[in-house]
């Protein structure tokens, strides 16, 4: 049975739910519960936007309030996981991955192989990124590529309510580090969620509007955008298919090159600066297998290559929205006619 | 006799009467600033996360008041107190709050990063624990100079556990840096209670780990952070190497606006009733004949007026546009 | 007559002040303070005192010391006196978190105190603790009331003491104690009252000499550390004398006499003295005017007006100290600590004074 609830309350109800199944998965986090040592209430936050909020009454001992040392903690959940442990730490804002990143990708990354395939280890770090609430340089990132770029790593970033219950479930389950980026302007959309448990297998892409004109490869919160785009170009003549990769690592090569190969032509949004993103990751991969099918030549929407600006005026005109998708389009359908 | 150590300190002893007005200007701007955006924020008209500073002006201005333009701070996410203490102009700083191109940022940065190299101003910083290896940084150039400067960076209790901070400790220590690390214990990081995350009885403590010495200070009252970092920031530039002074003091706000503040207990209203710095200053200052009350209360009125100058001027100033958004980076795409 | 339970008192914020940056003074950590606690408790269970009341802190002292009773503390250690945490309702991190702690123990009926801390910890519990022995540990370098002693040793001594085992007009003494009426207070002194021209409390501890004008002392050793060395090196007073020094200090420069006194750990500074007298009981000496701060025992506490005096009295009825020495000679004479076979003495034993 579906209903309707939001992102936060997806991630939330996932939490519950493998917390109830399997008392080896745990949570911890900078004021994950919240109000540690403190005179008043107990579980005060749930986690900077409450999203862990209420699994320190429901599941006692198992929700760890951490000091401000990702370094430790983030390190101590990959190290507790290698014990038959699974973790889900927060790393509160994925712009915060520089005070922790040897534990992840030289430590949590590297083990299965690097041990010759004898280590498991089965972590969550879950990361808040993205752009739109006016936090700024620090607070703002897409940093997602920068996790897809290692080997070892799993990179999973749920656009719906619906993916982010079922993904975050797998991701539990899954014997290999995951980051799972949770976009903090997604986490008040709501959709329809089934109450009972499910997982969704990574390396699957969804197909969310299929077209035949042109394909337009998505992620994350860039799969809204891209959907408004298509229902404009719809209004225009233009039969757009949108992609939303759903996990960048691994990352479903088959379905985006069997729609180019449909449509000829490609434009990837991206929430990401330009360089070496999964933009550009897509367009090469699109280029070296399926050039023959390409009529255009691709198009990329990103950000620009700039830190995230503060002020309301520029974070607006940093972050791709439908217009510039609908445009990119234009110039795909122009460029190969 | 050659082994008796005649105590004095570089600077003088006492504050002049101009300097405690100057004191007094310092903390009163802040307070006025930050109430003032506290209710701005109310109006919706403030976009992204404010951490406000009230109630720790005796900390940055007390230590501030030894700095010269030469000298430099590091600051944290509640950077707004540091500012102004180290004689940022309060009128840009307010209109990079707002967002505006006449900001210290131009609209870049905001609340969380709000910088002025001109002043010694290194910035805010998004990053807990970040300041404190720039600090070493800022101390080694002065160091490799022999110009005598020092460089002061500011740290909240939470930032006390991480690595970088302690790191910084060690190197500023090994290399005999002139560095003053302030932690500033408000209590809290966050929600999370320092007595529960420093696993050590003070923040202070743990300067004996690293080789230097680690002091106290009451971070209400004004004269006792003003005299403890006058010996601080003569030992740096003296070169005798860094010391770690934690302040003690409350955040009389959340730990952003918009915090419900649900996991505190009523410290708040004690330390604004009991132990106030600007009160407290007031009393010690008039009492003892040192100032009088109504060279205060002008002051008062200035700082409110200055404030509302910031916020009319913040509000009617242009915003940034498309010509701003990829300047100072050095290539496009 | 006696009590089968002791007061301990220990200070969280003791030993963190601003010597350590402008001398060499020592850090004593509060996970010190809280094994000595423990020492204590053992001590005290030995001479079979029944029950310990424990200040409580948020310092981590009294945390560590719940923690040393094993994992139920309510069981407590069968070595041990039960002991009994003394909590306040709020801490408010001052000198009156001390007086309110002693109030609850003397309200449950302790025959001793031990303290932990320095001269202020020490001021603040003589001020409440009336008539109940008191025995002042010292937690650092800097303290001339507190003695530096074994913890042990010190918890046989306050628990025989209590327990009214040895003869009080022997190991107790009441020493004189300074009292210091501003206008709107009272306080008290144990070692000494100065009368600095600095303009406020400052950083508290007092390590400047530059701006003292006037010192008085209860008594003044020529081996101690602080300001009572100055008088100590000059015109010692012993304790007990039944009289205090009262000194005027004016720039070395310009001075009849300097001292080269140890006023603070690793400070040894040029004092210049004009003058100086004995301080009588029943002739109060008037400090101040021009305003200034008044430190009692070297914190500066007294912020005066610019008109504002203060009226330094020496009296006698300061606390019932605790001599450990003279307890533990007096026990080992009574042969308290000693369990002997009766009528036998081996090689070496000497016989006992009340057994022919
Ligand atoms: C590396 C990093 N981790 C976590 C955060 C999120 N965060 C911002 S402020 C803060 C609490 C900081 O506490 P403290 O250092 O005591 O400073 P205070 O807010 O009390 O001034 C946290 C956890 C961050 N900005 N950077
Ligand atoms: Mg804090």
């Amino acid at each position: 049975m579906a209903r309707k609830i939001s992102y936060r309350q997806a991630i939330n109800e996932a939490l519950v739910q493998e917390m109830e199944r399997d008392e080896n998965v745990i949570v911890l986090g900078e004021d994950n519960a919240g109000g540690e040592g403190a005179p008043g209430e107990r579980d005060a936050w749930g986690g900077v936007l409450g999203v862990t909020k209420g699994l320190y009454e429901r599941f006692p001992g198992r929700v760890l309030d951490t000091p401000i040392s990702e370094s430790a903690f983030v390190g101590a959940a990959i190290g507790a996981a290698t014990a038959g442990k699974r973790p889900v730490v927060e790393l509160m804002f994925i712009d915060f991955m520089g005070v922790c990143f040897d534990q992840i990708y030289n430590q949590a990354a590297k083990f299965r192989y690097m041990f010759g395939g004898n280590a498991i280890t089965p972590v969550v770090i879950r990361t808040m990124y993205g752009a739109g609430l006016r936090a700024a340089a620090q607070h703002s990132q897409a940093l997602y590529s920068v996790f897809t770029h290692i080997p070892g790593l799993k990179v999973v970033l749920p656009a719906t309510p619906y993916d982010a219950k079922g993904l975050l479930i797998q991701a539990i389950r899954d014997n290999d580090p995951v980051i799972f980026c949770e976009h903090k302007a997604l986490y008040d959309t709501v959709g329809d969620v089934p109450v009972e448990s499910y997982a969704i297998p990574f390396g699957e892409a969804s197909i969310v509007r299929s077209g035949g004109d042109v394909s337009i490869v998505a992620l994350g919160r860039m799969v809204a955008v891209a959907s408004e785009a298509a229902t404009e170009l719809a209004g225009a003549g233009v039969d757009a298919e949108v992609i939303d990769l759903r996990t960048t690592s691994p990352m479903d090569t088959d379905t985006v090159l069997e729609s180019v190969e449909k449509t000829g032509r490609l434009v990837v949004v991206d929430e990401a600066p330009p360089r070496c993103n999964i933009a550009t990751d897509v367009a090469a991969l699109v280029a070296s297998q399926g050039f023959e099918h390409l009529q255009a030549p691709v198009q990329m929407v990103t950000a620009p290559h700039t830190p995230v600006p503060f002020s309301a005026a520029l974070e607006d005109l940093y972050i791709p929205d439908p217009s510039r998708v609908v445009a990119a389009v234009k110039l795909a359908m122009e460029k190969g006619s | 006799m050659s082994d008796t150590l005649e105590h004095r300190s570089a600077e003088p002893a006492e504050l002049s009467a101009d300097q405690l007005l100057d004191a007094y200007r310092r903390m009163r701007t802040i307070r006025a600033f930050e109430d003032r955006v506290h209710e701005e924020f109310a109006t919706g008209d403030i976009p992204g996360f404010v951490h406000l500073y009230a109630g720790e002006e005796a900390s940055a201005v007390g230590i501030c008041m030894h700095l010269d333009d030469g000298d430099t701070i590091a600051s944290t996410h509640r950077g707004h107190g540091h500012c102004i203490a180290k004689g940022v102009d309060p009128k840009p700083m307010m209109a990079e709050i707002f967002g505006r191109r006449t900001g210290t940022c131009h609209g870049k940065g905001g609340s969380m990063h709000i910088a002025d190299l001109s002043k010694g101003m290194l910035g805010a910083n998004g990053i807990v624990g970040a300041g404190a290896p720039l600090a070493c940084g800022r101390a080694l150039a002065a160091k490799l100079a022999g110009n005598g400067e020092v460089c002061v960076v500011f740290f909240g209790d939470g930032a006390s556990n991480q690595g970088t901070t302690l790191e910084a400790l060690n190197l500023a220590s090994v290399w005999q840096l002139p560095v003053i690390f302030v932690a500033e214990n408000n209590g809290y990081a966050e929600t999370t209670a320092s007595s529960w995350s420093v696993a050590a009885d003070n923040i202070a403590d743990r300067a004996d780990g690293f080789g230097m010495p680690g002091v106290i200070v009451d971070g209400f009252d004004f004269f006792a952070v003003w005299e403890v970092a006058r010996e601080a920031v003569t030992r740096a530039r003296r070169g005798d190497g860094p010391t770690l002074m934690e302040v003690k003091l409350t955040r009389y706000y959340g730990h952003f606006e918009g915090d419900q503040q649900t996991y505190r207990g009523d410290e708040v209203e004690r330390a604004r009733r009991d132990f106030d710095c600007l009160k407290w200053f007031r009393t010690r200052v008039t009492t003892n004949g040192m100032l009088d009350a109504a060279a205060l209360d002008t002051i008062d009125a200035e700082a409110a007026a200055l404030i509302d100058d910031a916020v009319a001027e913040a509000r009617s100033a242009p915003l940034p546009g498309r010509e701003d958004l990829e300047t100072d980076v050095y290539a496009t795409y | 007559m006696g009590s089968s339970a002791v007061g301990i008192v220990a200070n969280p914020l003791a030993g963190r002040d601003v010597r350590r940056l402008v001398a060499q003074a020592s850090v004593f950590p509060n996970s010190e303070k809280a094994k000595m606690i423990q020492r204590l408790l053992a001590a005290l269970g030995a001479v079979g005192v029944t029950d310990a009341f424990v200040s409580t802190d948020v310092g981590g002292i009294s945390a560590a010391v719940l923690r040393s009773l094993g994992p139920d503390p309510a069981a407590g250690r069968p070595e041990w006196p039960t002991v009994h945490f003394v909590e306040l309702e709020r801490y408010s991190s001052t000198a009156a978190d001390t007086a309110e702690l002693v109030g609850a123990m003397m309200g449950a009926g302790v025959g001793a105190i031990v303290c932990l801390g320095g001269d202020g910890t020490a001021r603040a519990v003589a001020a409440s603790c009336g008539d109940t022995p008191l025995l002042a540990l010292s937690t650092g370098t800097n303290n001339v009331f507190p003695e530096v002693r074994e913890a042990t040793v010190a918890g046989l001594a306050a628990g025989l003491v209590a327990q009214g085992a040895v003869d009080a007009t022997t190991v107790l003494e009441r020493d004189a104690r300074l009292e210091v009426i501003a206008h709107s207070r009272v306080e008290t002194a144990l070692v000494d009252v100065c009368l600095t021209r600095a303009a406020s409390r400052g950083a508290r501890a007092l390590w400047d000499v530059g701006g003292l004008t006037e010192l008085a002392c209860v008594f003044a050793r020529p081996d101690a550390i602080g300001l009572s060395s100055i008088p100590g090196l000059l015109c010692p007073v012993p304790r007990g004398a039944g009289h205090g020094v009262v000194l005027r200090l004016v720039p070395p420069r310009s001075a009849p006499a300097v001292v080269r006194a140890p006023i603070a750990p690793g400070l040894v500074v040029e004092v210049g003295v004009a003058s100086w007298e004995h301080l009588h009981r029943g002739r109060p000496h008037m400090m101040g005017t021009g305003g200034g701060v008044v430190a009692l025992d070297g914190e500066r506490e007294i912020e005066l007006d610019a008109s504002e005096r203060v009226q330094v009295r020496f009296c006698t009825d300061g606390p019932v100290r605790i001599d450990p020495s003279a307890t533990l000679a007096e026990a080992a004479q009574r042969r308290l600590l000693c369990t002997l076979p009766a009528g036998a003495y081996g090689p070496g034993l000497p016989p006992s004074n009340d057994t022919p």
